[in-house]
């Protein structure tokens, strides 16, 4: 979008862009912008024509607006809570991940992140029977782990094959790769290929930080802008093609403070709607395996709730009792 | 005539009538009917309300309250509770007369695909007296939300709502949220020419103000604090922003100066860092008169509550 050219939309033939062009005017913009009535003097085209086409050209690169009743509607009858299988996180996600947006787990490491998508992509995969595309940019992901979380939810050896086989791993190392595997997952859905049994429910991204950190810093602009192309891309995957979105983050220390603070900065921050904060547990009483969970950010439920998970019992579907934390 | 024509020119139907009435020039009666429902549009929203008080008597309630025509930017870093605000104001605006509301339009532009539908109607089921399907499909209706996915699209979707602000009297209310949101993409796409950079969201805005001014109504745009606070003064007249920073206010402009000059007023969003409470704050600044107003408030299930405390 933006340069004008011979074919864009009907109307726009090549005589009519040279002579437009002949007077400055070169992209959409300027044509939807410039007064009609003085261009169709000076071009020698005719004023409705040059009407016409602007309202084409508005019609087919603005944005249509959605009634507030009908997207209701939509949304009542598309949207929907997936379970991550840890019933303390699914207290926080106030029932469970929601389908057009995008949840971040943020934590520093060794506390749990890795295992919580794994988690949450056996969930998935097996309790839900949906399908799951998990982009792996750290290299945690094993599939001896993923199937023995499978293994203890069942015996059955065909539901583990099964449930595997709905968990699609593509590997990212770069955030060109990333964006590839995105876009790769929207023309999939597109064309709906029928080799798969069902549909992507969710989107695992573990982690963004990888793909994203070596761009950053210094007086680079690019960095931030990819970042945010990034951002785009998941949010409108989530809100496009009703998925849920769960992306992991690491934690940074803050320049002056020399305080913990989720990374990739400010601009990230408004990207994920929910986020929660993993911190292994602190205290004489911690065993080795506690970790809590904290909401530090929710469209819905207010912040600061807290709750306590046992890493080594989330294969399993009983979980360890959960202590209601206080609103800190 | 021929002003009357200008402006009707973005009302579809009132256009392709006109057009056809240039080509043959015949009967002046059917051109008479056209220039009656173009006044006639145009008066219905011109008596409108003047001031902006019934939205939120909290916030608008002092000598320097906006009037329609007006441009607030909300600023804030996330978590700040300005979403949260805009959800509140809309649901003021589209609830009905008899629950307390305006029963006025809104649309609402999203630049970061960040609206939850849902939340919205949480807040509405809970301000209505009786929830009903009915009721709450009923007050949807006056909401309008647009999905923009770069800047050049927002400024040609603005384009294009002129239309729907000429054939909808009661539409007053117009947001953005936000207006930052492709602040790094434009940079980068504009190469090394700050101008090139801001040139697209410098349209958008003139155009903003252009439709703000003509439709009377008002804008509330979120800007996102994307920058790091800075550690001393630098920029700008020292004498606002050391009024900033007594507030307690962390502020630093970066958009292109077409905005900052269109904005008439100024909203900072912050929270109380401390863990014991759960309040958010916000200061209330008139660009003009300078005055600086402090307010409270909690977020609960039906949405922003101020508290009944000002400082």
């Amino acid at each position: 979008m933006g340069l004008l050219r011979a074919g864009l939309c009907p109307g726009l033939t090549q005589d009519v862009v040279q002579l437009l062009r002949g007077r400055g005017i070169r992209t959409v913009v300027d044509l939807v912008s410039a007064d009609l009535e003085e261009v169709a003097q000076k071009c020698g085209l005719s004023y409705k024509a040059l009407v016409a086409l602007r309202r084409v050209l508005l019609a087919q690169f603005s944005a249509f607006p959605f009634n507030g009743a009908d997207l209701y509607e939509e949304l009542k009858t598309s949207t929907a809570i997936l379970s991550t299988g840890i019933e303390s996180l699914d207290k926080l996600l106030d029932a469970g991940l929601y389908t057009g947006e995008v949840t971040e787990i943020v934590g520093g490491p060794g506390s749990g992140k890795t295992q919580v998508c794994l988690c949450v992509a056996a969930n998935v995969a097996h309790g839900l029977q949906q399908n799951v595309l998990y982009i792996d940019s750290s290299g945690g992901l094993t599939g001896s782990r993923l199937l023995q979380l499978l293994q203890a939810r069942t015996p059955v050896e065909e539901e583990q094959a099964g449930a595997l086989q709905r968990i699609q791993v593509v590997r990212a190392y770069d955030i060109f790769q990333m964006l590839d595997a995105l876009q790769d997952l929207r023309s999939t859905v597109a064309q709906r290929v029928s080799g798969s049994s069902g549909t992507v429910k969710v989107v695992v991204v573990d982690s963004v930080t990888a793909v994203v950190s070596p761009l950053l810093g210094g007086q680079q602009r690019e960095g931030l802008a990819l970042m945010m192309q990034l951002a785009q891309e998941l949010k409108t995957l989530a809100r496009d093609l009703g998925l849920a979105v769960v992306v992991t983050n690491h934690m940074t220390r803050e320049r002056d403070s020399g305080k913990l603070k989720p990374a990739l900065g400010r601009s990230w921050s408004f990207v994920p709607s929910t986020r929660i904060l993993l911190d292994t547990g602190e205290g004489a009483g911690a065993s080795g395996s506690q970790r809590t969970a904290c909401l530090i950010k929710s469209p819905r439920l207010p912040t600061g709730f807290q709750e306590t998970v046992d890493i080594g019992t989330w294969g399993t579907l009983k979980q360890s009792p959960a202590l209601q934390g206080h609103p800190t | 005539m021929c002003s009357a024509f200008h402006r009707a020119e973005s009302g579809t139907e009132v256009f392709t009538v006109t057009c056809l009435f240039r080509a043959t020039s015949s009967s002046t009666s059917a051109l008479l009917i056209v220039c009656l429902h173009t006044v006639l549009l145009l008066l219905a929203r011109l008596e409108g309300r003047s001031s902006l008080k019934e939205i939120e008597p909290y916030l608008f309630a002092n000598e320097d309250s906006p009037v329609l025509g007006d441009i607030l930017e909300f600023h804030g870093p996330e978590g700040t509770g300005k979403t949260e605000m805009l959800y509140h104001l809309t649901a003021r605006c589209i609830l009905p007369k008899s629950e307390g509301g305006l029963e006025v339009e809104v649309l609402f532009i999203d630049t970061d695909y960040h609206f939850d539908m849902l939340r919205l109607v949480t807040i509405l089921e809970h301000r209505l007296s009786q929830s009903c399907e009915e009721v709450v499909k009923r007050c949807l209706g006056r909401f309008f939300l647009v999905y923009c996915s770069s800047s050049i699209q927002l400024l040609l979707t603005l384009h294009s709502l002129e239309a729907m602000f000429c054939g909808h009297p009661s539409l007053r209310l117009l947001i953005v949220d936000s207006l930052s949101a492709f602040y790094w993409i434009d940079r980068v796409n504009g190469g090394e020419s700050v101008n090139l950079q801001e040139s697209t969201l410098k349209k958008c805005s003139q155009f903003l103000e252009k439709l703000v001014k003509e439709y009377r109504l008002v804008l509330f745009a979120t800007t996102q604090s994307i920058m790091r606070k800075t550690s001393h003064l630098r920029e700008g007249p020292s004498s606002a922003f050391s009024h900033l920073s007594d507030a307690g206010v962390d502020y630093r402009p970066y958009l292109c100066k077409a905005w900052q000059q269109v904005v008439k007023h100024r909203i900072f969003f912050s929270k109380d860092d401390s863990k014991t409470s759960n309040q958010f704050s916000l200061v209330s600044r008139h660009l003009k008169s300078n005055n600086f107003k402090k307010h409270f408030f909690i977020i609960g299930e039906s949405g922003v509550e101020f508290c009944s405390y000002v400082s």
